[in-house]
């Protein structure tokens, strides 16, 4: 295994690497248990051309290292969910290929939460059609003590949240959700020092338990680890079913999280990404070495910082491309659109609608996450502006959930007192009645690498996520609009 | 002549005195630049408020809510095609309200206020802060003695808005320098006499969920659990149509 994947990262040239990425989703999965070295610096073939990563730390051994090695009885480890190809995290593409070659067997599959519900016949595809098609995996939360709301089960796809064994109504009652997995790259960006209140709850942010400094809540999809370290230790004992973890098998993982930086690398039409010259975003080096915590939503040192020397254009497909990429940033940053019914951004005194532009809600330079904590509801989820099928008559996937907000209740801002949704995201945590939907924003770097996009995976690809986008602000983006769109995010 | 002129001031001050109370949906005016919230109160169009940012003294109207509005009509020049009222409260009430949902383009000859920011990316230069800079935080020196601090609250809302969490924090910060023997937090829940008569009051519960959230806060600033006492107003005061808004009260008094 080590052989395979380390000479086919860094051994192959350019153009044999993407044609590698044409004939095989995967050339790259790092199975649980493999021994090796990570190099420092690899690059590993993407949609639209490389990825980039780097370890500021330098090479790592894999034998043995606990993120690459299982730590309980399914045989996943760290490195099963947050593969260094896929950007830290995996495609569902890379899923249903490792599924054809396994035959379902890899520990990616295991039937705790990468099945639809651990009773169904593991052995058949689709039981595991929710990762195979969305790459999601089953997040399962008790409802919160002091929850604000009840939530009842109005379809259930996939039959866990009406199990008797494992639903809302059984021994220990719990919401089976589906999440796609963070990426866990660029972490800096997302783990840094936060201000003792949150401005989007008006009260404490949560706080380190080792420590009792507070933390971002900016890092999972509903905030509900502190912590790199009491993520992987919850991790390790529910993704992996780990008995025990040891504190020096989870200092080691973090120590390994906390060095890896992974972004676009290479364009099949721009070329090299980080060459002299080109923006200073691009590229894993520039997110190792940018300073984390800057505020990017204004106009002189901007969110993915200066395209300005792409802007020019030419005459070749390569300075075209470059000019679309440049006019994609100026969209993201200057193109004003009506951003109204967003909880926790309207919702915090700025007023609904907002005139303002994508940069003001993903304003964290190099990363485009929020500064803040940054769960918000901007509609993925929640009735009627999910990105499942509007009619009854369409088959849904996901399960539908009817919360019903108490009537001491501050109900959702937007929705109020009756939300249907498929994912409650950060209510699940919180209890509070106003979160239902809100669910954590997710870095733009190395997008290319690791589709589908939105929590739930319901953007197959980046045009997918650019079209929600449009008709969610009712935007009116034009086709070539959406093109520049699309040719920026995938150059992160 | 002198009789006239007492009459024209005494109409003058009357009229600079009028308050109005009510409640109604905004409706947003686009303008060149950042958009107006307005309200239509019998026949009359108000100015409400700008898009600023969260630093903001005011915070907008939203769609999708009727707003409270509390305010004194001033007789300066319409604003964005609006009356405007200064002061002014305005409160966002919590329930949703589909009715709410009318935004207006643009109109020539009607132009939004001067603001910090524009409807882009904020323009400041760099090194400039967006805001009037904030009064640097003073560690608080003895002596000490008894001092207290009030949060006021959008009508049946216990959300603490930026500027608010600052004020509890100043009062955690004291509580904290002057190690003080007793906080004590009361909590009042308010009422409003509208315009047309009717009395508005707050829910049941908020005097509670106020309480619980300034103290829940001042502790996680790490003033003394033991030192923080709590009373809860449940009553509503009889509203006068003028300090309604200061009904929707937290005091927080330490006392060294």
């Amino acid at each position: 295994m080590k052989a395979v994947w380390v000479s086919a990262v860094a051994v192959l040239a350019a153009s044999a690497v993407l044609a590698l990425a044409q004939q095989t989703a995967s050339p790259a999965w790092i199975s649980a248990g493999t021994t090796g070295v990570l190099p420092a610096q690899a690059e590993f073939p993407t949609s639209t051309g490389r990825l980039g990563l780097l370890l500021s730390g330098g090479p790592v051994d894999m034998k043995g290292h606990p993120f690459f090695t299982p730590l309980g009885k399914n045989g996943r480890a760290c490195v099963t969910c947050h593969q260094p190809a896929y950007g830290m995290s995996f495609s569902a593409e890379a899923a249903r290929d490792l599924w054809k070659r396994t035959g379902g067997k890899d520990p990616l599959f295991a039937a705790v939460d990468g099945s639809n519900c651990p009773n169904l016949p593991q052995d058949q595809e689709k039981s595991h059609s929710l990762l195979l098609q969305r790459g999601l995996i089953r997040v399962f939360l008790p409802v919160p003590k002091n929850a604000e709301f009840t939530i009842n089960i109005v379809s259930d796809p996939t039959g866990c949240n009406t199990s008797s064994t494992y639903g809302v109504n059984s021994p220990t009652p719990t919401v089976s959700v589906y999440r796609r997995p963070r990426m866990a790259a660029n972490l800096k960006y997302v783990t840094g020092p936060a201000p003792r209140i949150v401005l989007k709850l008006g009260a404490l942010a949560d706080t380190d338990p080792a420590t009792g400094r507070p933390v971002g809540m900016n890092f999972m999809a509903d905030a509900r680890e502190a912590t790199l370290l009491t993520q992987a230790r919850s991790a390790a004992m529910g993704h992996g079913e780990a008995e025990g973890v040891t504190d020096e098998q989870l200092q080691r993982i973090v120590e390994f999280e906390n060095q890896v930086y992974v972004a676009q690398i290479f364009d099949g039409s721009v070329g090299s990404l980080a060459e002299p010259g080109a923006p200073a975003t691009l590229g894993p080096a520039a997110m190792a070495a940018h300073r984390p915590g800057v505020l990017g939503d204004n106009d002189y040192d901007s969110v993915f910082l200066s395209f300005e020397s792409w802007k020019k254009g030419g005459a070749s497909t390569q300075e075209q491309f470059r000019a679309s990429v440049a006019r994609g940033a100026d969209i993201f940053m200057f193109r004003q659109f009506w951003l109204r019914d967003v909880t926790h951004i309207n919702s915090i005194g700025l007023g609904n609608p907002l005139k303002r532009t994508c940069a003001t809600c993903h304003n964290h330079q190099m990363t485009g996450q929020d500064l803040s904590a940054g769960f918000v509801d901007l509609g993925t989820t929640n009735y009627p502006r999910w990105t499942e099928p509007p009619l009854y008559s369409d088959a849904r996937d996901l399960p539908v959930f009817k919360i019903t907000c108490k009537p001491d209740a501050q109900p959702h801002p937007y929705l109020g007192r009756v939300i249907y949704t498929s994912d409650p995201g950060r209510a699940l945590i919180s209890g509070r009645c106003a979160d239902v939907g809100s669910i954590v924003m997710q870095q733009f770097r190395g997008l290319s690498a690791r589709a589908p996009y939105f929590s739930n995976g319901s953007a197959k690809n980046l045009r997918e996520l650019v079209d929600y986008y449009d008709r969610r602000f009712d935007m009116k983006l034009s086709e070539t609009e959406k093109q520049d769109l699309i040719n920026f995010l995938g150059v992160l | 002549m002198r009789i006239k002129v007492l009459a024209v001031l005494l109409l003058a001050q009357t009229a600079a005195a009028q308050q109005l109370s009510f409640v109604t949906c905004p409706v947003v005016r686009d303008t060149k630049t950042v958009p107006c919230f307005l309200a239509e109160y019998e026949g009359e169009t108000y100015y409400l408020a700008v898009q600023q940012d969260i630093s903001a003294d005011q915070y907008p109207p939203q769609l999708l809510h009727e707003v409270l509005v509390e305010g004194t009509v001033d007789k300066g020049p319409r604003v964005c095609g609006g009356i405007p009222l200064k002061p002014v409260k305005l409160s966002v009430l919590p329930e949703v309200n589909q009715a709410c949902n009318t935004i207006l383009p643009a109109e020539p000859g009607i132009e939004a206020p001067p603001t910090r920011r524009p409807a882009g990316p904020s323009t400041r230069q760099p090194g400039a802060p967006a805001a009037p800079p904030p009064a640097p935080p003073v560690r608080p020196t003895p002596p000490f003695s008894e001092r207290e601090w009030k949060v006021l609250y959008d009508f049946d809302s216990a959300f603490l808005f930026s500027k608010d969490t600052r004020t509890v924090n100043q009062a955690a910060d004291y509580a904290i320098a002057a190690k003080a023997k007793r906080i004590e937090i009361v909590a009042h829940r308010g009422a409003t006499l509208l315009s047309n008569g009717k009395i508005f009051v707050e829910g049941e519960k908020i005097a509670a969920q106020r309480a619980d959230r300034v103290a829940a806060l001042l502790k996680g600033l790490g003033a003394d659990p033991t030192s923080v006492n709590v009373r809860v107003v449940s009553a509503p005061p009889q509203p006068d149509g003028k300090n309604d808004p200061e009904s929707r009260l937290v005091s927080i008094r330490v006392s060294p």
